[in-house]
């Protein structure tokens, strides 16, 4: 169960708050903050005791994300919640920002107010809440000095025209139904390459890590295939063509995606609910 | 929108920049006055405006409760984003202004009639949040409504808010039957109301633990596991929590609940995982072990805790934390999967740390060698937190697998060889715990601890370091020396440290007491007269006085066998473990405590436990329900008997000598040392009585007592023991019988009886017709019997073994004594010794095993084929090279150079040929070690002269020595 929810900045501003149950005041907040700040390093952050108060945090989008606790609940319903919770919050404003959330927190308590009832998480996913909620997102203006992308080198006319900018996925899933033109699906490819080099200079570690992220924004998207390199394997499986294979050690899909072809055809199948769907891929 | 959200921002900063609380209380009124404006505007944008912004005050801790009837008059629209941002508002102050909550009931029972759906759910739910106790009569009737309401959206949230009315009034709740109600929807066809509905009737049913609100049977539970595979993976975690409480009645059902909720651990939500774990945990505590459907069960276990580990680093370390109890109650699920508790470098810390603990304790001989390679790669990696812990993993992996203890030891000692401060100081506080879980074991690796003494400086490990300095002072050379330089800066030093060095000092002085007395003095004034500390000065009066009083009483409780430590010591306690079993996936599970020490007592915890296959009918909350098998039982515990040895030190001391043996040989130097410490050191004690602290001693009366007696018990203690030793001695010496001609030494004592919980043995080393035998004396001291004694050596120099079995095949009784004689042969396991005759002998009992160390003669190994040709003499007395040769004078003997020949010829030393010149007797001999080792000696005998002149020669020159003292020691008696 839980008793409160709030979102604080990285210095410790009050963006949301909001208390279900009553069994607490929001003074809890700065009690929070003073010991998520005080606490050193080794000390794990991720449960911390007030009293018959319980905090459970993490951090996204350089936020904090809490929710208190009294009685002996699920941390694990209360961390997935948070996480689950900022991931709404990005669909819905767009960004996951500091700015992003003071300007919808009036979107961000509708959203609360469905997504939990007395401390009981009701419904997450973005398909049943957007019958629900009413609020319009504010999308704050992306930074853009020049509009960098359209502007090629000395002002040549370049390709970059036609590739849509890199801020175009973070947009609200909302207004695609205002709007009501653009149906768009972006698929985004984010490869992390992480490599750790000794003093002496030898390689001691490296891995690359990646995932596929499918935002779609269309109203009734029914089906949608994905291809990937007939020349994929996957751990020990073996090598097929001839080409430079992609090797990858593990692969986990999103639950929504169908995996019927995958083996034979490298071809995942999904259909998209609105909002962000990730399929990710761990490459070492 | 965009305007009006910078503003906000604005305001915020200049609000947080005014330091003149007047000014900003001018500008907070003046805000207030313009919302209220804004808020009776007519335009509706303009109004939704104005409420958005009161509640962004009110986010930011703003008092606007003074607008509240302004706001509430927003409430009557039909606009539904307006309303919910009243609503909100609404939340927040109804509590603190009760009277004008009431204004909006009216409004409230009227939306809960409105055509819309969510207009009624929102005003249900709405006004349940109002916390206010005159609004809850006029909630009934709308509740009862909406309870039976057409549309399940609206019923899911009417069952919740019948647990918040119950919260607030739970009489009320009562008297209306909404409970009735509440348990009809438990079989609702809308999976969403059935969830709401069993949370809610938990929640209930905990503030009441006898209502059997919750009446879980087969056909509710039942229901419940089919409304399981159909609603959202939160309503699932309430129905697994409420499953989880449910006792099946036999194995058989629970086999089914456990097959209908297996499906749930491949789910996406790690909450629904851990859920569906928690049930199969508990109810596989039903099942027969014996199974097939167990086995696959356990198997089916594995992979969605390891799942869990690819998650976020907040969820891995609260499923780490969970894990960790799993892998204490039920090892074999993840036993096969060590690897995915590797650390990866860019785990945050805290999930390091728990990974770390949990390879630990997975660790077992198969997987050893792959852990221990894997905690040295950490024990070099940056982060100076985690390299400590990998480095005390090491030290546990070695106290928790004996058979690694080895490997552990050679890591550790890597580790120290690459002088990184930190690793060498952490590793030298494991190192000493390993030391106390396997003593007389590892000492060789002292040496190089002792090297790396000056770059100590944190007080655990500089205490660390000082206990083993002191517990194996006898080893270490110059133990004084080391300790005598920890003493200069003791004032500066931490208290740990300062006890610890404080204790390290007696245990030398007991141990070597001649040379360190100084040093004892030095240490227990500074401990009692010059620190503050009570607890220092306290242990430095207890060392004093048991000094002063009885020093074999303080080598008793000094030099006590220390318990062995194990690795139990960091288990959880099997009962809390089974509670927290039952709390898997819950808080208590990521701090390890049970419930009841965080959560308030007023929410009626119950102590929950596992049930056990035996009682499959029982309750769960039956007190007497057979607890699991698999409950680890007591360490064993080694407790030397004390009152035994007690005893024993009394006879010693005041029984005539013919019952008891010879007292340890430093017993009397060491009662020596204590008079002069009585003498002098108390003297200077006394005489500072000028001191508030010698003031503190005077007044105490059992201190005076402690230094009065000694003096007079002094003589008797001294001279009793040592007379009774002597006559002991010759004692043995006469009854063992000469034979031969060749010389046997009389018995020693190996091992006294205060070292080995009342056994003590003494014995020798004979050669009889080419047997060689170790004959041994076992006296009994102690109170008990013993028996199934065992015999056992130590590599050795000469590959000495026992041929045989120890044949003691009575019991021996207390105060019985018992000849023994092992024959020994020489083809044992060889590894060169210092000195070269040393003998380790390890004798076990049914008490204990104890550990010795004894010299035998080098003529045990001299062969009775050991007389050379001449000339093969000569030509090897040329082939060794000059510089195998050693001299050594043999003085005081007054044997004839013939005499000398026939005596030594006894012991298998042969003359080959014998020399005069110049009125000086040469001898030639030569004898044969049992590993084919030839001695050549050339003996020189002087007439008139009782010194006598000895040359070596051996392709061996480490056993002159040995061979030099036999001569002397043959010579001689």
């Amino acid at each position: 169960m839980i008793s409160q929810v709030f979102i604080l900045s990285s210095k410790g501003d009050h963006l949301i708050y909001k208390d279900f149950r009553g069994e607490a005041g929001s003074d809890v907040i700065n009690v929070f903050y003073e010991k998520v700040t005080a606490l050193p390093g080794d000390q794990p952050p991720v449960v911390m005791s007030h009293g018959d108060l319980h905090f459970v945090h993490v951090r996204q989008g350089g936020l904090y994300w809490v929710a208190t606790t009294t009685a002996d609940s699920s941390p694990f319903s209360l961390i997935e919640f948070l996480n689950r919770l900022a991931c709404l919050v990005q669909d819905y404003c767009g960004t996951l920002t500091e700015k992003a959330v003071q300007m919808n927190f009036a979107l961000i308590y509708e959203l609360l107010d469905e997504v939990v009832d007395y401390g009981y998480v009701q419904s997450m996913s973005s398909d049943v809440l957007k019958n629900f909620i009413q609020t319009e997102a504010v999308s704050p203006r992306p930074f853009s000095l020049f509009q960098l992308s359209n502007v090629g080198l000395f002002g040549a006319e370049t390709q970059q025209s036609k590739v849509a900018p890199s801020s175009a996925a973070s947009r609200p899933i909302q207004s695609s139904r205002e709007q009501g033109g653009k149906s768009e699906i972006f698929v985004d490819v984010i490869e992390r390459m992480s490599v750790v080099i000794g003093s002496n200079g030898v390689l001691m570690k490296a891995d690359v890590e990646g995932e596929i992220k499918v935002k779609c924004y269309m109203p009734n998207c029914s089906e949608m295939r994905i291809g990937l390199n007939e020349e994929f394997s996957i751990g020990k499986s073996q090598l097929r063509g001839y080409g430079a294979a992609v090797r990858v050690d593990e692969v986990s899909f999103h639950q929504a995606v169908k995996l019927d072809e995958f083996d034979n055809n490298r071809i995942l199948r999904l259909s998209p609910s609105q909002g962000e769907v990730k399929n990710t891929l761990s490459i070492h | 929108m965009q305007e009006w959200a910078n503003q906000l921002c604005e305001n915020r900063q200049f609000g947080s920049k005014m330091t003149d609380s007047k000014y900003f209380t001018t500008t907070k009124k003046g805000e207030i006055f313009e919302l209220k404006a804004e808020l009776n505007s007519d335009k509706k944008e303009k109004k939704k405006e104005a409420v958005k912004k009161v509640i962004a005050s009110m986010t930011v801790g703003k008092d606007v409760s003074a607008l509240f009837p302004d706001v509430v008059n927003c409430m009557q629209t039909d606009n539904l984003e307006l309303k919910k941002l009243v609503y909100l508002y609404l939340m927040n102050y109804a509590k603190s202004q009760p009277d004008m909550a009431i204004m909006a009931v009216n409004t409230f029972v009227k939306d809960c009639e409105d055509l819309n759906p969510l207009i009624r759910a929102l005003a249900v739910r709405t006004m349940g949040c109002i916390r206010v106790d005159k609004i809850t009569e006029y909630l009934c009737e709308p509740l009862r409504k909406c309870l039976k309401d057409e549309d399940p959206y609206v019923r899911k949230t009417a069952a919740v808010c019948v647990a918040k009315l119950h919260d607030i009034n739970a009489q009320l709740v009562e008297d209306q039957g909404f409970l009735d109600t509440l348990k009809d929807l438990i079989s609702d066809s809308n999976p969403m109301v059935v969830a709401n509905a069993v949370a809610a009737l938990s929640e209930i049913a905990e503030s009441h633990p006898n209502s059997n609100l919750l009446d879980l049977n087969p056909q509710t539970i039942n229901k419940l596991l089919t409304a399981l595979n159909e609603c959202t993976e939160w309503g699932q975690i309430f129905i697994l929590d409420c499953l989880a409480n449910y006792t099946p009645r036999d194995d058989r059902e629970s086999q089914s609940i456990c097959e209908r909720v297996t499906p749930r651990l491949s789910h996406a939500n790690s909450a629904v995982v851990l859920s569906a774990v928690k049930v199969l945990m508990k109810f596989m505590e039903m099942l027969p072990k014996d199974l097939d459907y167990y086995g696959t069960l356990l198997k089916k276990l594995a992979p969605p805790l390891v799942t869990l580990l690819s998650a976020e680093p907040e969820l891995q370390y609260v499923a780490l934390r969970n894990i960790n109890l799993i892998v204490q109650r039920r090892p074999e699920i993840l036993k096969h999967e060590m690897k995915v508790f590797f650390v990866k470098y860019n785990d945050p810390i805290y999930v390091k740390l728990e990974k770390l603990d949990i390879m630990i304790r997975l660790a077992s001989q198969a997987n050893i060698a792959q852990v221990l390679a894997e905690l040295k790669e950490y024990a070099t990696e940056v982060d100076v937190d985690f390299v400590r812990k990998a480095v005390r993993a090491i030290g546990r992996c070695a106290i928790k697998v004996e058979q690694s203890a080895e490997r552990c030891v050679s890591t550790l000692l890597d580790l120290i060889q690459t002088k990184v401060n930190y690793v060498v100081q952490e590793a030298i506080v494991v190192i000493k715990d390993i030391f106390r879980k396997y003593p007389n074991k590892y000492e060789s690796v002292i040496a190089t601890l002792c090297e790396h003494l000056e770059s100590l400086d944190e007080p655990e490990a500089r205490a660390a370091m000082i206990w083993i300095v002191g517990e194996y002072a006898e080893r270490i050379d110059n133990a004084d020396e080391l300790l005598e330089s920890f003493l200069e800066g003791f004032h500066d030093e931490s208290t740990q440290v300062q006890l610890q060095l404080l204790t390290a000092i007696v245990k030398l002085f007991l141990k070597k007491p001649t040379e360190t007395q100084e040093l004892v003095q030095q240490v227990l004034s500074l401990a009692t007269q010059d620190s503050d500390n009570p607890d220092l000065r306290d242990r430095g009066y207890i060392y004093w006085r048991l000094l002063s009083t009885d020093p074999v009483a303080a080598k008793e409780v000094v030099l006590a066998e220390k318990p062995l430590i194990s690795e139990e010591t960091d288990l959880i306690e099997p009962t809390l473990l089974e509670e927290l079993i039952c709390h898997i996936g819950t808080l208590a599970s990521v701090y390890h405590k049970p419930p009841s020490a965080f959560v308030e007592g007023s929410r009626g915890v119950q102590h929950k436990r596992l049930a056990g296959s035996a009682g499959s009918g029982e309750s769960v909350e039956s007190p007497d329900t057979g607890s699991a098998a698999g409950v680890s039982e007591a360490p064993p515990a080694v407790i030397p008997s004390q009152g035994d040895l007690l005893g024993d030190l009394l006879n010693l001391d005041l029984t005539p000598p013919t019952a008891t043996g010879p007292p340890p040989a430093a017993a009397p130097g060491m009662q020596l040392g204590a008079m002069d410490l009585l003498g002098g050191g108390l003297d200077s004690l006394m005489g500072d009585e000028s001191e508030p602290l010698g003031g503190d001693i005077g007044g105490s009366p059992a201190m005076g007592a402690g230094f009065g007696a000694p003096p007079a018990a002094m003589p008797a203690s001294f001279n009793a023991p040592v007379s009774g030793g002597l006559d002991d001695l010759f004692d043995l010496g006469g009854g063992v019988g000469m034979t031969m001609g060749s010389y046997t030494p009389p018995k020693t004592v190996w091992l006294p009886a205060m070292k080995a919980k009342g056994l003590e043995i003494s014995g020798v080393f004979v050669r009889r017709s080419g047997v060689i035998q170790m004959e041994m004396t076992l006296s009994n001291k102690a109170m008990s019997v013993m028996s199934d004694f065992a015999i056992q050596f130590n590599r050795n120099s000469f590959g000495l073994a026992p041929a045989g079995p120890l044949q003691i095949l009575t019991p021996l009784s207390p105060n019985q004594t018992i000849e023994a004689a092992l024959p020994l042969s020489t083809v044992g396991p060889v590894m060169k010794m210092e000195p070269l005759n040393n003998l380790q002998v390890a004798v076990k009992n049914n008490i204990d095993v104890f550990y010795f160390s004894c010299q035998y003669p080098i003529s045990m190994l001299f062969l009775e084929d050991g007389k050379m040709e001449r000339q093969v003499f000569l030509a090897t007395w040329k082939d060794i090279p000059n510089e195998n040769e050693s001299q050594f004078q043999i003085k005081d003997c007054h044997l004839n150079s013939d005499a000398a020949s026939n005596k030594l010829q006894g012991s298998n030393i042969f003359t080959i040929a014998k020399r005069t010149v110049e009125g000086q007797d040469m001898l030639y001999q030569s004898m044969k070690l049992t590993n084919g080792i030839w001695v050549l000696a050339e003996l020189r005998v002087q007439a008139g002269n009782p010194n006598y002149t000895i040359s070596l020669k051996c392709r061996a020159p480490e056993v002159s020595q040995c061979v030099f003292q036999n001569y002397e020691a043959v010579l001689k008696n």
